[in-house]
Parts: structure tokens; sequence; C-alpha cells
């Protein structure tokens, strides 16, 4: 179950447990010019002890529609790893590493994150500091460098309904170099809901920045179904 | 202003009242067994979270707790040990 679709929480599913989740995202883009993409990745998530999960995207591929044409590609494949160290509830802060590995035709990618979470009663609220490295092109060796910082608040209406808000601030480095370094701001609304085995989150973000070649506006929806 | 607006609300948030209403209270009494139902409480605070906030354990009756807790142990992935844990925690902290 999420309450977020751009952050993680610290909580790590239960060992022996297995769950299908599946991501679309639309962003529109219009500058310098206008482009929509739907993008789709597939995920299993394995529970594998009381601490420990792992993840398997066995595919992000996306749909393009842009002025020049329109078109499918497939991007990679990933393997994600989540360890918590301590629990939301029960101890002061939830606290989780996290560790993404991506492959794809053309691409390589390293992300690590910091993901930490405060329950009080039925508010969530949680943060993420995700830094990532990127090599891609014909010959990877076109680089790219990111930091985001993401905040989340999701309260919990009922058992089977939160909403909240997602915020993210992120900077990015063309070439790994600071000194062009890109900060784009995000932030909108989300909601989830549950039942029995399985869950739907949705958030919608605007960029609160001017960015070209960034989104304008991102709409995530994960479903996700036990197994 | 805006500290006028944000006092009251962080006082809130980490005032006593909240905590001792939504954070599982840790077992005192002699009368249980106390490694079991400290099992519980951890397992009440883990598993229970990965789909929705914990509610006060006095919202509902305690002859409902067992039927609640089965009804989801399947999605928690519990054993039937860790759902007696749960239940022991969960019957206890009503108690006390």
């Amino acid at each position: 179950m999420r309450h977020f679709t751009f952050l993680y929480e610290a909580p790590t599913s239960p060992p022996g447990s297995f769950e299908l989740e599946n991501w679309l995202t639309w962003a529109r883009t219009s500058e310098p010019a206008h482009a929509d993409e739907l993008a789709f990745r597939h995920e299993l998530e394995i529970g594998v002890t009381n601490h420990f999960q792992a993840g398997i995207y066995f595919a992000d591929w996306a749909y393009t529609h842009a002025n020049g044409g329109s078109g499918f590609n497939y991007s990679d494949a990933a393997l994600e790893l989540i360890y918590n160290f301590s629990n939301p509830v029960i101890d002061p802060l939830g606290l989780s590493i996290y560790q993404e590995f991506k492959a794809g035709d053309r691409l390589l990618q390293w992300e690590s994150k910091i993901i930490a979470q405060k329950n009080l009663g039925p508010l969530i609220l949680a943060y993420n500091m995700t830094l990532e490295a990127v090599w891609e092109g014909d010959d990877l060796r076109k680089t790219e460098g990111e930091l985001q910082q993401a905040v989340g608040a999701s309260y919990e209406l009922s058992p089977r309904l939160a909403a909240g808000i997602e915020f993210l601030h992120e900077f990015v480095f063309p070439h790994w170099r600071d000194a062009q370094a890109i900060s784009n701001i995000f932030v909108g609304p989300n909601v989830s809901y549950r039942r029995s085995n399985w869950f739907v989150t949705v958030t919608a973000l605007a960029q609160a920045t001017r960015t070209e070649e960034e989104p304008d506006f991102q709409l995530r929806t994960i479903f996700g179904i036990g197994l | 202003m805006r500290f006028s607006i944000l006092l009251p609300g962080i006082a809130l948030l980490t005032s006593c009242q909240w905590t001792r209403y939504y954070t599982p209270p840790p077992i005192a009494q002699r009368t249980v067994d106390l490694a079991l139902v400290q099992k519980g409480r951890r397992l009440f605070a883990q598993r229970c979270i990965e789909c929705h906030t914990l509610p006060p354990v006095w919202r509902y009756q305690a002859e409902d707790w067992p039927q609640i807790v089965n009804s989801m142990a399947h999605r928690a992935a519990l054993t039937s040990g860790e759902r007696e844990a749960i239940i022991a925690y969960i019957l206890a902290a009503r108690a006390e």
C-alpha cells in the first residue's frame, strides 16, 4: 500500500509477501516544444525479511506524442533494495535506506535514497533524499546527476481513504557539474484508496518553476495488488 | 502572524495527548506474558502500518479484535503465532 507516488515510505513489506504494482505517469511538457508522455512501469515487490524488501522493475516503457512524431520506446529494467532500520510509530523516527540499479537500452542508472517517516495518529509525514547518477546515450557518455529532496504528508480520512500533498525539489547536474545546475520544484495533491488486497494512489504535480524540458504537469497512478 | 498559526499546530502534533492516543502503549502488567505482548506490540506497529495507520486500541470492543486481526492476517503475512501475539498485546493494552 502506498500513500504517495513520488515518495517512498519507510516500512518494508512483510516477509514472504508479493505485490504487483503497475505505474502510469502522464507528463505534459510545453517548453521548448509541446509533448505528452505516458510512462509505464511494472514492478514486483517481495518481502524478504521483517526489515528487508526487494523490487524488480520488469519493464519501464513509454509512449510519447510530440510535434515531431509519436511512438513507443522501451527504457530499462531495474532492481531496488530497501532496508528498514526503525519504525515510524514506536521509534522516534522511521528510517530506511534504498538502493536502485537500472539498466536498459543505452542507459545505466544508480539511485540511492534515505527515507524518513513519522506517523502521528492518522497523519503520515515522509521525507526522501535521493542521489542519482545517470549514464546514457549510444556509448553511455552523456552523464547527469540529480539531488532530490521530497516531502509528503498524507492524512487517513478512513482506513480505506487517505489524502495529502507531495512536494519535490530537485537539482539536476548535467555532466555532473554544479556550474550548470538546474533547480526544479513540483508540488501537488495526492489521494489513495485501498480495499482488501489492492490499492490505487494518484498524485497530480505541477511545476512551480519555469524550467524548459521539464514537465509542466505530471499525473502518476500506482495500482497495486497483493498476490 | 505565521507563528500564531503554526505554533498551536506544532504544539498539538508534539503534545503528550496526541502520542498517548495513537502510539501503541508499552505494557507493564505482571499478569500477562510480557515477552508475548512485547512481540505483539512490535508486530502491530510493524505489519499493520504497511496498509493503514494504527487505530487506538479502544476503538473496537475487545471481543471484536480477534476477528479484525484475523481478517487482515493474510495481507500482513502473519503466522498464527504472530496473530496471537498481536491480539494478546491489544487486549492487554485495552485492559491497562
